[in-house]
């Protein structure tokens, strides 16, 4: 068999070169960000300041956890099949004459072998600078991720065939969990315990992708669910009962986005949020009701990742939001969506519309876990905590209104940050993108590591601050004019869509600006207030909205 | 044979010069194709022909590296809403929502054209026997073809854009869609370009028909002057021939011994003295099918 140059002599030689053939591109971006995470490590070890150095572990494993999650991915050998809308092997493999045990070991053994292989290389090129870490904690996670991937893989490949599979996957992401408890958490089972489970889990994962496997080549699928059953049938019920047209092409467009993506967000969060929420009241009763400014911290810690976890998920999702059909692969423009009669500007006026629809129910999801929170351990949170202030609940509440309208423009601001380069089909500007968004924050965090530890530039850099925002900013804000001013002259979006966009960006500029004063006020630092300020204008995004339509009309129109 | 022209007609499509390369390869290369208000226009040639690649820059999918392309005197590119919101168009790719219901998707895309006819896209529901409540990806190949066209027809577009529209249907499901086209033609006086393998098909609805081959425009014309421009005849030799005669005017010729079959674009007289001049004499001749005309070109690779 000739594949590009090389001549393979074996199947599984095809199948592996496959991986690297669709995923050259992007390993070389796992490659830098590695290599960057082994450059932090090396600088936290030589001559870095104790202040800086927990900023330098923070960006060496932000590189390394992105990178890693995308190398899980490629040599995962599992794809979606568009037609059943659903995750498996890829089907072209499954005619071919090979035996389903070739079909099994190549990618297990071989996906395997990289990422135990990778994760070792790192551990010993930076972890290893972190801190003394056990052989045997690094033995135990290198087989919990051994064990993860395998049963990723062999679910995925069977999933079909599984009854009740949703249980399924809980129960096996809830063992590997289990096994995965660090020694140091107060909660965990024994080591013999975890090695004997993940020996089990090990063994049985080659076996069950094998069954799975031939299940599904011997045609023994048994149709779907019973729940997708149900589900079809009540939305079948429900596509009956709705005859009512859409007002208008964009009242089309945002139901087809908020249909497609639009309960993602919040279903997901408040998903997470359920499963944390016993874990925070446990935290909460534990601490007990003391109300010095340590428990305070302690408390607010415990609640921190509820507040946390719909902006991190929403920067993952992010670069998915400018996709039409998640169905179809990142290039593609869905036809059905192309040859409608509809500017470039109008689309992504819909997206940005879900978006914000999304984040608002997001966070409407969040305040209700918040108060579930708050209700069920009130004896701990809402009696004498500092959470309350001296004004009294009402007053509390009416001033976290401004705070969570901000949460919310920030989840919206991490949803649409990326629209621009995902809107523009092109792989290799997506992957650019998410790896100079990595790069940035580095640099940022190297920026602040310095500051951190030489005075001199520290000085310097705070005297130019202003200025080098200010410059910043009218940067911005002259890309997005540009931007506009082509996209008007090439009918790419609407002069009412440029107002929208622009008056929304003002308005939550403003908003910004003004809760950044009154926050500087409060805690008597009206100094921080230009730069806080001047940093949410920056942040909030205008440059890449204004070129969203131009990037959709340069995929469009090729 | 004559090539419409825009002085011929008012144009609905105008395309004028246009070339395109994807890397070194032409797909289209100095291609003119005007489309008059109210014909039916076929548009043939093998795979990779450049088919494709010309219903896209109409679409406004691709932007044309040179020359001009006009759909209603706009320009695809700069303007989609005018241009689309007068186009029907259904693709071979069949790339339709695959997790939308055929009555979600009836609505959805009436959001976008005011011109909906909710009684006609009744009818054409009723006419294919589509069930609204059910999830496209759960639709055979023909229904989805139907559904992709029902909603292509029901806002009664002034262009009717067709890919390859009975491309891997079975023959009932062809002649639903042919039978739809048909009276939209016959009955409101549409324009329609349609690509297509089978060209039966095309003798049967266009007439007008557009050959492309390896991107260049190689017939334009009435189908019938086309058919009526080839000849295809059954030449006699005296003394067979040695290795296939080589006729001025054929596209192809085959056949061993002293009779050879050949395809000639041209009038009688011109065949006879073609073939009077190769010592051979016409003794069968007929006016041959657009399948034979794109056979006999395709294998003559651009004679």
């Amino acid at each position: 068999m000739h594949v590009g140059r090389l001549a393979w002599r074996t199947p599984t030689g095809a199948m592996l070169w496959e991986i690297w053939g669709r995923h050259k591109l992007s390993f070389l971006w796992q490659g830098a960000a590695l290599a960057a995470s082994v450059f932090f490590a090396q600088w936290k070890e030589h001559g870095a300041s104790k202040d800086v150095a927990p900023l330098l572990i923070m960006a060496s494993c932000i590189c390394f956890l992105g990178a890693y999650l995308y190398l899980l991915t490629s040599f995962a050998y599992i794809e979606v099949d568009a037609r059943r809308v659903q995750l498996g092997f890829p089907g072209r493999l499954l005619l071919k004459p090979l035996s389903t045990a070739r079909l099994v070991l190549a990618p297990m053994l071989f996906g395997g072998l990289v990422i135990v292989t990778v994760f070792a290389i790192w551990t010993e090129l930076v972890l290893r600078h972190f801190g003394s870490v056990a052989t045997s904690d690094l033995l135990l996670i290198s087989a919990v991720l051994l064990s993860f991937f395998w049963w990723m893989q062999a679910l995925a490949w069977s999933l079909p065939l599984l009854k009740g599979r949703v249980l399924v996957l809980l129960v096996v992401g809830l063992i590997h969990l289990l096994v995965a408890i660090p020694p140091q958490m107060p909660v965990r089972i024994s080591s013999g315990c975890q090695w004997r489970i993940l020996a089990a889990l090990l063994v049985s994962a080659v076996p069950a992708a094998w069954i799975g496997l031939k299940g599904m080549r011997e045609g023994r699928w048994e149709g779907p669910s019973r729940i997708s059953v149900l589900w079809g049938r009540l939305g079948s019920a429900r596509a009956q009962g709705a005859r009512k047209s859409f007002g208008s092409a964009f009242g089309a467009q945002f139901w087809l986005e908020w249909r497609r993506q639009g309960l993602l967000l919040p279903g997901i969060s408040g998903g997470m949020a359920l499963l944390m929420v016993p874990g925070i009241l446990t935290g909460l009763k534990w601490l007990g009701a003391g109300a010095g400014p340590q428990d305070e911290i302690q408390r607010m810690m415990l609640i921190l990742p509820l507040l946390v976890l719909p902006l991190v998920l929403s920067l993952l999702m992010g670069s998915a939001l400018a996709r039409f059909d998640p169905l179809h692969s990142m290039g593609e423009l869905p036809l059905y969506i192309a040859v409608r009669p509809m500017t470039n500007g109008g689309f992504v006026t819909a997206k940005l519309a879900m978006a914000l629809a999304t984040s608002v129910l997001t966070w409407l999801v969040m305040t209700a876990a918040f108060l579930c929170v708050a209700l069920m351990g009130k004896e701990t949170l809402l009696s004498k905590a500092g959470l309350v202030t001296p004004y009294g609940p009402v007053a509390f509440i009416t001033g976290c209104v401004p705070g969570l309208l901000l949460l919310v423009i920030w989840t919206w601001r991490n949803l649409v940050a990326g629209m621009g380069a995902g809107l523009t089909g092109r792989t290799w500007i997506i992957v650019a993108f998410i790896f100079s968004r990595v790069l940035l924050l580095d640099a940022l965090i190297l920026l602040v590591a310095t500051a951190a530890s030489n005075v001199n530039f520290r000085q310097a850099l705070l005297h130019w601050l202003t200025g080098i925002l200010t410059v910043c900013l009218a940067a911005k804000l002259a890309v997005s004019i540009a931007a506009f001013a082509w996209g008007l002259r090439r009918n790419a979006i609407t002069a009412r869509a440029v107002g929208w966009i622009a008056g929304g960006w003002s308005v939550c500029g403003l908003l910004v600006a003004g809760y950044a004063g009154r926050v500087c006020n409060s805690i008597r630092q009206p100094d921080l207030w230009i730069w806080v300020a001047l940093g949410g204008l920056l942040i909030l995004p205008l440059a890449d909205l204004a070129i969203a339509p131009l990037a959709l009309a340069w995929n469009r129109h090729r | 044979m004559k090539f419409p022209s825009p002085s011929s007609a008012e144009a609905v499509i105008a395309v004028s010069g246009l070339s395109r390369h994807f890397g070194p390869k032409a797909a289209l290369d100095d291609v003119s194709v005007f489309v008059p208000r109210g014909s039916v226009f076929g548009l043939v040639g093998e795979n990779g022909a450049g088919k494709t690649t010309l219903i896209k820059h109409l679409l406004g999918s691709l932007k044309a590296q040179t020359g001009s392309v006009r759909v209603f005197g706009l320009d695809p590119v700069l303007d989609p809403v005018g241009v689309l919101g007068r186009v029907g168009y259904l693709s071979e790719r069949r790339d339709l929502p695959s997790w939308m219901r055929v009555g979600e998707f009836m609505r959805y895309t009436q959001a976008f054209y005011p011109g909906w006819d909710e009684q006609y896209a009744g009818q054409l529901l009723e006419q294919f026997q589509l069930d609204p409540a059910q999830r496209i990806k759960t639709q055979s190949q023909g229904q989805q073809a139907k559904t992709g066209l029902l909603t292509s027809l029901a806002y009664r577009p002034d262009l009717l854009i067709l890919d390859e529209p009975s491309s891997g249907l079975d023959p009932v499901v062809r002649r639903d869609i042919l039978e739809a086209i048909i009276r939209m033609v016959a009955e409101e006086g549409r324009t329609v370009l349609f690509s297509s393998h089978l060209l039966d098909e095309v003798e049967r609805v266009a007439d007008h028909v557009i050959m492309l081959q390896r991107g260049r425009v190689v017939l334009n014309g009435r189908t019938e002057e086309v058919r009526r421009g080839h000849i295809l005849a059954v030449l006699a030799f005296a003394k067979p021939p040695a290795a296939a005669p080589v006729v001025a005017g054929a596209h192809a010729v085959a056949g061993y011994g002293s009779e050879w079959r050949v395809l000639f674009g041209g009038s009688r007289l011109e065949l006879e003295t073609a073939a009077a001049s190769v010592g051979a004499r016409v003794v069968e001749e007929r006016t041959p099918t657009l399948d034979e005309i794109l056979v006999a070109r395709a294998g003559g690779k651009g004679s």
